[in-house]
Order: C-alpha cells, then structure tokens, then sequence
C-alpha cells in the first residue's frame, strides 16, 4: 500500500480524486493542507508506473481545471 | 511521501548542477516569490509528456519539483531534464510577465475591433451608397460602342 500526499496549495482534490480511478484502487483522506491518497490494489502495470502516473495525471487535472476557471476580477 | 520515495540510505550521485539526484529521479526546490505556481504549472504541463513531474511544498512560498525519468537515466541526462525544466520556466514567468503588462492594450484592441465591428455598414447602407453615388461621369468612354468611338461599321475588332 502507498500513501501519496497531494498539497492542497498545489493540486485541487477534485483532480486528485478523478485521476485514474480506473487502473487502481484509490481512497483519499483529507487532513489539513493535504490530501492523501491510498494506493491500494493495482491493476493493468506495475505499480511505480501506475503511481508515478497518478501523480501526473492529478497535477494535469489540476492545471487544466485552474485554468478552466474564471480569473479573479480585479478591484 | 511523493511516490518512488524509500526510506533509509541510498546512493546518490553527482549533480553538476547542483540538484538532488536519485535513481531514476531529480529533484529541486523553486522560490515561488521568483517562479509564480502560473509558471510552475505552466512548465510542468509542458513536461508531463516527457517524464513523471510531481510538486510538493517543503515551506511556505518553496515548490519541490521531483522529475522522474521514464525509464532508466543517466545523472547527466537528469540534470539536462531539470536544466530543460528550469529554462522553461523562464520563459513562462517572462510569458507571463509579457502577459500581465499587455493585458490593457490587448483589452483596449479588443474593445476597438468589436466597437467597428458594431458599427459596420449594413448590406442595404451599401447598396444606398452605391445608388446615390455620381455614374454620369465617363472620362475613359467605356460607355461608348467601339464602332462609334472608330468611326467604322460592319468591321470586328480583332
């Protein structure tokens, strides 16, 4: 089992928790400026490559919903 | 832990540029006073095809960036991938700074082209245009048949 923790400063939970829930068995738990995501059972690779993955697809995730998101109106 | 992480002792090779090297791994922290995350994120994106990038926040305003290679690799050949990563966030903050300091007269183009664009003629103001328009003037005589401008009859232009 691996524990990846996620800095909420740096990756949004919403992308942490949609990237590659199809390869591997993936709980998140939250605690303070964290999330940390357990890595459980994996299936289809080898688990450094599915992991190492999962990181680059929630930092993916989270740049593209940043930039999805309307850019704060200045004052 | 960032993934790939192993407790206890390892070996760690030489960077030349100074950067923390692993096996398969390099790591570095970036001062997001100098690197706004816009930049960082922006170089990461631009990595993820090429190698595995994951952030981490070792203190306030400090961004880790771990870069794990692929497949196997040289200390060299990490230290190029860093020195890659970091030359491109360079160009995203300077992007980025461009960005920033145009962003008032992009504004004020944009504004300009949709304020024409509003107040362009519309077919029916064409077509009044041309009907009020002077057509008597023929100072070329292009109205006039060629027969009665030679003075011949019966004869083609060749």
């Amino acid at each position: 089992m691996a524990r990846i923790t996620f800095d909420r400063s740096l990756y949004t939970p919403e992308a942490v928790a949609a990237a590659y829930a199809e390869y591997a068995d993936i709980a998140l738990e939250r605690s303070g400026d964290a999330v940390i995501a357990v890595i459980d059972a994996v299936t289809g690779g080898d688990r450094q490559t599915i992991e190492n993955s999962f990181c680059n697809l929630a930092l993916q995730e989270t740049i593209v919903r940043m930039r999805r998101a309307p850019a704060p109106e200045d004052e | 832990m960032a993934p790939g992480e192993q407790d206890g002792p390892s070996e760690a090779p030489e960077s030349r540029l100074g950067f923390s090297l692993g096996r398969d791994h390099v790591s570095f922290d970036v001062d997001e006073t100098v690197y706004p995350l816009e930049a960082i994120y922006g170089g990461s994106y631009l990595f993820v095809d090429r190698c595995f990038v994951f952030l981490s926040r070792p203190s306030p305003r400090v961004v880790n960036v771990r870069l794990t290679s692929r497949g196997p690799a040289t200390p060299a050949e990490l230290d190029a991938l860093a020195g890659e990563f970091l030359n491109e966030l360079l160009s995203q903050v300077t992007r980025l700074r461009l960005s920033q300091a145009t962003a008032r007269i992009r504004e004020y183009y944009t504004a300009a082209a949709l304020r024409a664009a509003a107040s362009a003629p519309s077919v029916d103001d064409l077509l009044a245009e041309l009907d009020s328009e002077e057509l008597g003037d023929d100072p070329l005589e292009i109205q006039v048949p060629w027969e009665e401008k030679s003075g011949e009859k019966g004869t083609e232009p060749k």
